[in-house]
């Protein structure tokens, strides 16, 4: 694989195990000083809502979907678990008349949580075929609204289902004193969801959630199907909160539908906001921080607002501190990161990252800028075709019977003035817009109706006119993202290394900066190297040197140029700045209205008396 | 027949404030891409208003004008305190933003004014009827639908007709470059709120008269009737919403008379189950406003 520091899977689990000892040694020092029943349970709610949490992180954190509906999940499971974990001789005194024998049915605790857990995870796949369906993205509201409604439709089932559920005021309870006595199936759980979380982060299908999170369509553009990804997370994320929402339960004693509703989907998102959606650590930081501050304010709340035994009986600020004062705290706490550090505490800091710099900074982990690459002389031929191809808009007949041909080894041009069609003849390309009529094909084979990440598989990879990084990422995490995906579709090809590219790009000092930190011509630069580390037959540059100067662009030549040949892709450039086409193309075409209306090499186009009469106006064609 | 005609009017009755809080949620996502799940608050805050008022011996004729007022302003102090401060940012931020509003409004009631229901006393005419044929149509309902009528028509012509109505039409259909043409950011962002506060505050008239009561949590019912209206009728479609809004009160009359009488208690969940459903098939809602995919 690639060298990568950041990426050590051990110290992940290090990390892990570091997040559970602060989150359980914190509690345990809490017991220690207060030392009272009250403060067992609270650290007990604070570990298993840290599990939640972590669970929810999973998915929320690394798709940027945000979900309502995880609580709804923790309500199916905290069900299921109740229905068959508790004994049946306490079950006839609530739900005698439920159906399919549930009442007789009596499971030991643990083959009852992995049964809420799989019935949960199997509603999560209907749900995560939905959120699909709808186009989940980051931020994006339909999805939002999917998980709303899921949350919803638990509660009103869980409600208005007395039969099951025992219904709005009884619910379903375990004979007193018969539920969880001991915290080691607490601190099982989370630890594993610790670890499966910071697994998921630096597997395969997290980091590209991740990419997809951070800018959904440049991901497709990759080869990336993030629906797959996201399906993975929601899965992962569910099982996670439904062994924590069992536990709740078992701990609790009992079920109530608002005990999983508004005010629990409040806290967990509050606690996962605060310390930083984005990282498993802030998720951890989160729940540490939410739990004292509400238990803080709990008490202030409460008469004489006795602060850990220190009576504070003279009551100035009592018409302030009232009972649920911890329900204010949570509003102000939400609302006060929204507005002033929505990213949270720690954004997507982690402590194993940091530790990891911490230790590699003694020298174990620097490498050296890597040697200039070779240019590829062995270039597999390739070949691309767009035919006869028509594109209407409604009325508008944006292409009519436009064509290309272009093969590996060379770089063609595509040039027109504003509104010639070429966006739209892009679109097509890449897949973005289906063409009325005409075909296009990749080394001989119709590709006219593949998606945008069959096509980059298949060694078609653009750039974006208005640049599309993996902005939270890091300059080598993007172009790693690409090389990960090259390795998996692109294999047969020859694969550059992800360093190399960076170092090839001239991005070598900036690796670990964040994409969204570089300035205009290295972000140019390393959508280049990124699109390069996906080995494609061709590379298509969209306007590659819009808002550059004419040096910027005259450096760009050489780049892209070197960069082809550096993974012996063809090139289809497209601009509308004839002086940059010519100098960098073997072919150009023309486009006007929708039509090819000249080609050949830039000198013969250049005199070509149609395409004077498209740019400059004069004269009859 | 009868019964699908009665249930046609009641259906258009309550459609109608469902649509008036649809396209107060429509009009401030249209100029800040902002689903406002904090819509129901302003009625929370009037209801307590009216509660207060009546409680004093004011009757509903004062009461009425009140809670168009208090709604627009607790409308226009939740846009200075919180959404102001917010404005572009990304729609997760956005939207836990106004659920975090909702919240804070709500716990903040039930700290300091209080955590009980509150009960007053509603006009006396809500309960009356009238008879067409053998037809019996409440007269709540025939007041509710002949606003709401006047009231889209009003908003229509302020559209239509006046620079502010340009201004926020321009605004929703894209706001930059409504910005970079002169439009005025903070004047149509705050008078977006004013006047989806002032179709708040109607409806919020005709919800409180109906319900007789207000506590802490009382916005989370019309701020989803009208959040899930909007997303019905497509968002950022005005016209939608006001669809929207007349759709979800059909759906839930009609579903609650055609449901047998042991699901009848589950309408909601059913109606939101259809809603995911039309998402998870047309998720840009009934009319769509189709944005091109910009690369």
């Amino acid at each position: 694989m690639f060298p990568n520091p950041g990426r050590d899977i051990g110290f992940s689990a290090v990390g892990a195990i570091g997040l559970f000892a602060l989150l359980a040694g914190g509690g345990l020092l809490y017991q220690l000083i207060i030392g009272t029943g009250s403060a067992e349970r609270l650290v007990t709610t604070m570990l298993i809502d840290a599990i939640i949490v972590i669970g929810i992180q999973i998915y929320v954190g690394n798709t940027g979907v945000l979900s309502f509906g995880h609580v709804g999940f923790g309500a199916i499971a905290g069900y299921s678990f109740a229905l068959f974990a508790i004994p049946p001789e306490e079950k006839v005194k609530r739900i005698a008349d439920a159906p399919w024998g549930l009442v007789d049915v009596s499971v030991n605790p643990w083959i009852a949580m992995l049964v809420a857990t799989l019935i949960t995870v199997a509603v999560a796949v209907v749900i995560g075929v939905g959120l699909a369906r709808s186009g989940a993205e980051s931020g994006a509201v339909a999805a939002t609204v999917i998980t709303l409604a899921l949350l919803f439709v638990t509660h009103e089932v869980a409600r208005n289902w007395p039969d099951v559920t025992g219904g709005d005021r009884a619910g379903l309870s375990f004979p007193i004193g018969g539920s969880l006595d001991s915290r080691v199936p607490i601190y099982v759980s989370l630890l594993a969801a610790l670890l499966i979380a910071r697994w998921y982060a630096q597997s395969r299908s997290g980091r590209l959630a991740v990419a997809a999170r951070e800018d959904n369509l440049a991901a497709r553009a990759m080869g990336v199907n993030p629906l797959v990804q996201q399906m993975a997370a929601l899965l992962i994320s569910v099982a996670i909160v439904s062994v924590g929402a069992s536990l709740k339960v078992y701990e609790e004693g009992s079920i109530l539908p608002d005990n999983f509703f508004f005010n629990y989907t409040l806290l967990t998102l509050v606690m996962l906001i605060v310390g930083g959606r984005n990282g498993v650590t802030g998720a951890v930081v989160g729940v540490m921080v939410m739990t004292a501050g509400r238990e803080l304010t709990r008490r202030l709340g409460q008469d004489g607002y006795e602060l850990f035994g220190l009576g504070l009986d003279d009551a100035p600020l009592d018409w302030i501190f009232r009972e649920n004062l911890q329900m204010v705290f949570l509003g102000l706490a939400m609302l006060g990161f929204m507005i002033w550090r929505p990213a949270g505490l720690l954004d997507d800091r982690e402590f194993d990252e940091w530790l990891q710099r911490k230790l590699g900074s003694r020298g174990a982990m620097t490498t050296d800028q890597p040697a200039p690459l070779p240019e590829l002389t062995d270039i597999p031929h390739a070949s691309l075709a767009v035919d006869d191809v028509d594109v209407r808009f409604g009325g508008f007949q944006a292409l009519a019977g436009a064509g290309l041909e272009a093969a590996s080894g060379e770089i063609v041009g595509l040039i027109g003035p504003n509104g010639a069609g070429k966006t739209t003849l892009v679109n097509v390309i890449t897949g973005l817009v289906e063409p009325t009529a005409g075909t296009f094909k990749l080394d001989g084979s119709d590709v006219t109706v593949l998606a945008p990440f069959e096509l980059a598989r298949n060694g078609l990879v653009r750039t974006f006119q208005n640049l599309r990084l993996f902005g939270a990422l890091t300059v080598r995490e993007n172009v790693e993202v690409a090389a990960m995906i090259a390795q998996q579709h692109r294999a047969e090809r020859t694969l550059r290394d992800a360093d190399d590219l960076i170092a090839e790009a001239g991005l070598w000092d900036l690796r670990d900066r964040r994409a969204r930190e570089l300035d205009y011509g290295n972000s140019r630069r390393l959508e280049l190297a990124r699109a390069a580390a996906l080995a494609p037959a061709f590379l298509l540059l969209d306007e590659p040197t819009s808002g550059m100067s004419d040096e910027e662009s005259l450096a760009m030549v050489e780049q892209v140029r070197h960069m082809a040949a550096t993974v012996g892709a063809g090139v289809l450039v497209i601009d509308h700045d004839l002086a940059f086409i010519t100098g960098i193309s073997d072919r150009i075409y023309v486009l006007d209205q929708g039509r090819i209306i000249a080609n050949g090499s830039p000198t013969e186009v250049q005199a070509d008396p149609a395409v004077q009469a498209a740019y400059l106006g004069s004269g009859t064609s | 027949m009868i019964e699908l005609a009665q249930n046609l009017i009641d259906g258009l009755g309550r459609g109608s404030i469902y649509a008036l809080l649809a396209l107060g949620v429509a009009v401030i996502f249209g100029v800040m891409h902002l689903l406002n799940f904090a819509h129901g608050e302003m009625i929370t805050v009037s209801g307590y208003a009216a509660f207060w008022a009546l409680g004093a011996g004011w009757s509903w004729t004062v009461v009425v004008p009140l809670i168009l007022v208090v709604s627009v302003v607790t409308s226009l102090l939740i846009e200075r305190l919180a959404f102001s401060r917010v404005r572009g940012a990304p729609d997760f931020t956005l939207l836990l933003t106004s659920f975090g509003v909702h919240f804070l409004v709500s716990a903040l009631l039930l700290l300091y004014v209080s955590a009980s229901v509150k009960n007053y006393s509603r006009p006396g005419w809500v309960a009356d009827t009238w008879s067409l044929g053998s037809l019996r149509i409440e007269v709540f309902d025939t007041v509710v639908i002949v606003i709401t009528i006047i009231t889209l028509l009003a908003t229509t012509a302020l559209l239509q007709r006046t620079m502010f109505g340009l201004a926020l039409r321009a605004a929703a259909a894209d706001f930059d470059t409504a910005r970079l043409m002169g439009v005025r950011s903070n004047s149509v962002i705050r008078g977006a709120f004013a006047l989806s506060g002032l179709l708040a505050g109607i409806a919020g008239v005709f919800w409180l008269m109906r319900a007789g009561s207000t506590n802490p949590t009382a916005g989370i019912d019309p701020m989803l009737k009208g959040v899930l209206a909007a997303l019905i009728g497509g968002l950022g479609s005005l016209r939608g919403a006001v669809l929207g809004g007349f759709a979800l009160g059909l759906a839930e009359v009609l579903l609650r008379s055609w449901l047998p009488n042991s699901l009848a208690s589950l309408t909601e969940g059913v109606v939101f189950a259809l809603i995911a459903l039309l998402f998870i098939f047309r998720p840009q809602g009934l009319i769509s406003v189709t944005h091109a995919e910009r690369v």
